[in-house]
């Protein structure tokens, strides 16, 4: 089978900056970082340099991702040679044992970290997964807690929180954790949709208001976020349908859920003509290719 | 009560739940019965992968999908245009009904992971027909690669001009399972 750069037509150095623009974007796509990687350890390792040990550990980690343990163990074991007595590299033994499911040896091993490190976030955090892949969602809310009291500006936790808490339900808890991440991200437009989907599902016209708002907020910071169009839609109109708002509200709700319908429709009419403007220009591209231009 | 699993039904649950390996997902099962007899589920529509547990989307989704439906049921008695787009036309039909107090399916859930007779609470007996060529439908098509043609609600939320009623899959689906293929 033909290797990626020879199919692709690519070098060892855009491989190489693949993969750092996949970790510096945080990028989840680790079955595509299994194969890049995968082909640069084993070909151009030594071209590497210093960039090989922390290719090592993306790889690893993607690598856990897609079960892929032969992979993991190969880059464990390099990163243990290089770095013997890390914590970091002891993190990842202990990744390995929980995607292998020994959920009692990893703890031993973030335990072991802890006891060395009291201020390693990395080990806590790992063990709050543990008892996130057990199911025990009780313990997991409790630790996430108790670990939020100690380093309150850890926004990828207070996230992790509203999850637990949107799972398990318990919606007020859950909005207080992204009112939490939207003052520390005031402008990410993601957070204030996700609020206002946690305070529609609450309900209650004093809720349905403040999901109307964030909604509207959420399409000011990116006006192409089509659940905020559709909630504001619905948070619109369930209010000016309500017998209890005064005839004002009602009219300015009906407006608002006016203008959400109209640019719900603009959005789908532009899309329907930008498939017909793709299948066009696929039918001449197809046309001028089979007659030789 | 017993359900009868399609092999279209089957498949594109078992492609969503690939599709998202890390994710809980859900959808909605499409179905026939006669009164006392086995569910029939003919199709699934492949809805949410993320935030399951919250309102509005699910009840856009649900309301697109019956809505959906209705306008097929009326299509089938007059001329429909192929890879026709209806949803600026009925626009106006469809976000009137997702203000209205229109009741909700029951939504059971179901483990992807132990896709068999004990998946679903609900269930007493869940019969499929050919297990094995459908079984090898859809693993041709996940090591194929065309688990990534199936689109959920939520992605076609994220990219409206994918098509969330995955018209392009039933078809390779219906190519594969077809008696000219020496299948079911």
């Amino acid at each position: 089978m033909a290797s990626l750069s020879e199919m692709y037509d690519v070098g060892w150095e855009e491989m190489r900056d693949k993969l750092r623009k996949w970790r510096e974007d945080n990028c989840r796509n680790s079955e595509q970082i299994v194969d890049v990687g995968e082909e640069l350890i084993s070909e151009h390792s030594s071209k590497l340099g210093d960039d090989i040990w922390i290719i090592y550990e993306q790889v690893m980690i993607a690598a856990l991702d897609c079960s892929r343990d032969d992979l993991a163990l190969t880059c464990l074991q390099e990163l243990r040679k290089q770095f013997p007595d890390s914590h970091r590299v002891k993190r990842l033994t202990g990744m390995r044992l929980e995607a292998l499911e020994r959920y009692d040896d990893a703890n031993k091993h973030y335990d072991a970290i802890l006891q060395e490190d009291p201020t390693n976030t990395a080990a806590r955090k790992r063990k709050i997964s543990i008892l996130r892949a057990q199911g025990k969602s009780t313990e997991a809310i409790r630790e996430l807690n108790e670990y939020l009291e100690q380093f309150v500006g850890d926004q990828e936790a207070w996230h992790e929180l509203s999850e637990l808490y949107i799972n398990e339900h318990d919606y007020g808890k859950a909005a207080f954790c992204l009112e939490e991440l939207m003052m520390t991200n005031p402008h990410n437009h993601l957070y204030c949709e996700q609020y206002a989907e946690v305070k529609y599902t609450q309900g209650g016209m004093e809720n349905l208001e403040l999901a109307r708002k964030y909604f509207a907020q959420a399409l000011r910071l990116n006006n192409r976020n089509m659940r905020a169009l559709f909630g504001l839609y619905m948070s619109a109109s369930h209010i000016a349908a309500s017998p209890k708002v005064s005839a004002k509200v009602k009219k300015d709700n009906i407006k608002y859920a006016a203008w959400a319908a109209a640019q719900i429709n603009r959005a789908y009419k532009v899309s329907i003509e930008m498939s017909y403007l793709d299948s066009t220009f696929h039918c001449f591209y197809s046309f001028f290719f089979f007659i030789g231009y | 009560m017993s359900c009868l699993l399609s092999c279209l039904a089957y498949v594109k649950m078992y492609l969503h739940s690939c599709l998202f390996p890390r994710c809980s997902v859900n959808g909605l099962l499409l179905s026939s019965s006669s009164a006392g007899g086995a569910v029939c589920v003919t199709d699934c529509v492949p809805l949410l992968h993320s935030h399951l547990p919250l309102a509005p989307i699910t009840q856009l989704a649900l309301t697109q999908v019956k809505e959906d439906l209705r306008v097929q049921e009326g299509d089938q008695k007059g001329r429909r245009e192929p890879g026709c787009r209806r949803w600026p036309n009925r626009l106006v039909e469809l976000l009137q009904a997702l203000v209205s107090r229109v009741p909700l399916p029951v939504l059971s859930p179901v483990d992807f992971c132990r896709l068999g007779t004990d998946c679903c609470p609900f269930l007493s007996r869940i019969m499929l027909r050919q297990w094995e060529e459908t079984r090898d439908i859809a693993s041709q098509l996940l090591e194929s690669g065309d688990h990534g043609l199936l689109v959920d609600f939520d992605g076609h939320l994220d990219d409206i001009t994918k098509d969330w009623t995955n018209q392009t899959l039933n078809a390779k689906i219906a190519e594969l399972s077809s008696p000219a293929n020496g299948s079911i």
